[in-house]
């Protein structure tokens, strides 16, 4: 990343600093500390229940980091995202409890049909404007959610689909190696997006970004770079889906409604844009945040809509005076630090600027433009 | 008992409740270039402040409508003036997603403010209805679709006649423009959005005795509000409203001949399908990105 580092000295510290600049050793580095976690509740340092919530901010992190790509990356809002989660929820259900083909196959199922929809949706309404992806995917789940209510063979209407554990290796899952699985799930998730960013698809996507007619002149197929951003995150979805019915072994119709969608859009505005961390912590402050610390509030925790309003909130404020959200404040933080150690290492050449490696393509999200945008 | 005008007549009066939250829409599209997801939710928080003022107070109807009207604008004003005006650098869809957390924000405040407890709204006309042939509409199904029609070829006089809609279509067409030629953009701005929560609220009253009022009871009316907008195209102002009708039209004769169950679900899949053959709307005009 930066010429200054291979001339200057290696001390022991280096030696560790170091690898953890690899994008790939930080997500397995961050995934290992989590498996801890299971390990920490079973020794009775942390409740089983704040266990529980962790794994969901985890599997709401997932799907939230495909909505990134989509929303991050092309500017587009799907609404849909709770319908795809819980369809691939109870594809899981389906496949593992009711036809008994196993953990892989039920797996399979939950993200391959999500994905396939999410083609289909996205073909029919990415064709004019950015936003009817936005009213499509709305249709879409609120056909998905009277389905989950209405098909009774498949989901058990609102009584709610009952599952258990599933074999994975010949290995009875429990609490603890679930919670193992959706952490590998993460890390597996969050390095295909850091690849897909910083891949051929990434070059393109951020070209789109950028200029969608500059794009499509050097020769980006937009529709089919945006075709891609919503397939990748139904799949993200379907995934999610997944990991959450095999985790808490039920899911009911009443869990896949609309604020569920714009819970992990909050997530993705909240976390920053085009930041694989910032999205999990997105998701910690959007879920963790009401469930963990709101509701012990005095007063105010009893407020039944509390969770709303914080999400809401969160949205606008975060919108109207820090649309880099926590991975500008990350930054912000960081950048004394970078200024320090960019002081020490007068010795050698002079490193790059750390204040000129924000963004190499501006710091402009799609939630704000550089200047005042035209009217189409 | 008719089955080809009665179910009509009622899908006129749910589509006058249609085309008016479609209006509130289409008018903020037109003068912010913003998708007004909040629309329904707005119009819920004002609907239950009339169900509140109503059930609390026991003024009559009209003057709790009147307390709606003076709810809705606030909030409209409030919204524009506090949040969507100092947005100078956001572009749309930061303004849009800003709408998707006032949504939440809506719906977590409307208990707090008025209460868990469900409540009721009446009808404006309690009883009586008029024999056509062999169906029947109530005077209150009559006074709603007359509302709707009133109010759409009012508002559509207001945008073709005065000097008023004239400044809000040049807003429409191209804001820094009309702002060049001297037409207070801001002004034009505040008023739709306030014009927009009042169509909001009314289309929440005229629901509501058909439902109870909860945080939940618009959502209906939002998303298919939306709809009529998709169906109609975003270009016109008649369009959303035909939108509307047709809407509600198709979703009650589906729901009466094919499926009682699935009948919205269905139509969902017909504008789906509808999408793919004509993307911008029963009235729209291609729409053409200027570079």
């Amino acid at each position: 990343m930066s010429t200054s580092t291979a001339t200057r000295t290696a001390s022991p510290l280096s030696l560790i600093v170091q690898p953890l600049r690899n994008a790939h050793v930080q997500f397995i580095v961050f995934g290992a500390l989590l498996c801890l976690l299971p390990a920490i509740a079973k020794a009775g340092g942390m409740r089983n229940s704040t266990l529980s919530t962790l794994a969901f901010v985890l599997i709401y992190a997932i799907v939230a980091l495909g909505l990134n790509l989509l929303l991050g990356y092309s500017g587009l809002i799907s609404l849909g995202t709770a319908g795809f989660v819980g369809l691939g929820a109870y594809l899981a259900a389906y496949f593992q409890d009711d036809l008994k083909l196993g953990f892989w196959v039920a797996l399979l199922a939950a993200l391959v049909v999500p994905t396939f929809i999410g083609l289909l949706v996205g073909f029919v309404s990415l064709r004019v404007r950015s936003i009817y992806l936005a009213i499509a995917s709305l249709c879409i789940a609120e056909i998905l959610l009277k389905t989950f209510e209405q098909l009774d063979w498949f989901t058990h209407g609102t009584a709610g689909k009952q599952s258990k554990y599933p074999v994975v290796f010949g290995l009875q899952t429990d609490r603890a190696t679930m919670f193992i699985i959706i952490v590998i799930a993460l890390v597996l998730v969050m390095m295909l997006t850091y690849n897909t960013v910083h891949g051929q698809l990434g070059r393109a996507l951020h070209a789109m970004r950028s200029s969608e007619v500059a794009a499509q002149a050097m020769g980006v197929n937009v529709l089919k770079y945006k075709l891609f951003a919503f397939s990748m995150a139904t799949l993200y979805a379907g995934l999610g889906g997944a990991l959450y019915l095999f985790f808490l072994r039920s899911s009911y119709p009443s869990t896949w409604n609309l604020f569920l969608s714009l819970n992990i859009i909050a997530m993705v505005v909240v976390g920053g844009l085009r930041s694989i961390f910032g999205t999990v912590a997105g998701a910690f402050v959007i879920f963790a945040v009401p469930e963990l610390v709101l509701k012990k509030l005095p007063v105010i925790g009893d407020v039944a809509g509390l969770p709303y309003i914080f999400s809401g909130l969160l949205i606008v404020l975060v919108i109207m005076f820090f649309p880099t959200g926590l991975k500008g404040l990350a930054d912000l933080a960081r950048r004394p630090f970078q200024r320090l150690r960019a002081n020490r290492s007068e010795s050698g050449p002079p490193g790059p600027d750390p204040s000129d490696r924000v963004d190499p393509t501006g710091p402009e999200t799609v939630l704000t433009a550089a200047e005042e945008v035209r009217p189409a | 008992m008719d089955l080809v005008l009665q179910p009509f007549l009622r899908s006129l009066e749910t589509g006058s409740v249609y085309a008016l939250a479609a209006l509130g829409i289409i008018i903020v599209w037109r003068t912010s270039l913003v998708m007004h997801f909040a629309q329904g939710s707005m119009g819920m928080f004002a609907g239950t402040a009339v169900a509140f003022v109503f059930n609390r107070s026991g003024m009559p109807l009209w003057q709790a409508v009147l307390v709606g009207v003076a709810v809705a604008v606030a909030l409209g004003f409030l919204v524009d003036f506090a949040i969507i005006r100092r947005l100078k650098r956001a572009t749309a869809v930061g303004k849009e997603i800003i709408t998707l957390g006032l949504i939440m924000v809506f719906l977590g405040l409307a208990p707090i403010v008025f209460g868990t407890d469900p409540m009721l709204l009446p009808r404006f006309i309690p009883s009586g209805d008029i024999k056509l042939g062999d169906a029947n509409i109530s005077y209150n199904g009559l006074l709603n679709i007359l509302i709707g029609v009133v109010i759409a070829a009012g508002l559509f006089l207001l945008l073709q006649r005065t000097k008023l809609g004239l400044a809000v279509r040049a807003t429409a067409s191209n804001e820094p423009t009309a702002r060049l030629m001297g037409i207070p953009t801001r002004s034009v701005t505040l008023l739709a959005w306030a014009l927009a929560g009042v169509l909001g609220m009314l289309a929440a009253v005229m629901i509501a005795p058909t439902t109870t009022v909860t945080p939940t009871f618009m959502n209906t009316v939002q998303v298919s509000a939306l709809f009529a907008c998709v169906l109609g195209g975003f270009q016109t102002f008649y369009g959303p409203v035909v939108g509307a009708y047709l809407i509600a039209v198709v979703s009650n004769f589906l729901k009466l001949y094919v499926s009682s169950v699935w009948g919205d679900q269905l139509m969902y899949l017909i504008i789906l399908v509808f999408l793919l053959f004509r993307p911008n709307g029963l009235f729209g005009k291609t729409y053409m990105q200027k570079v």
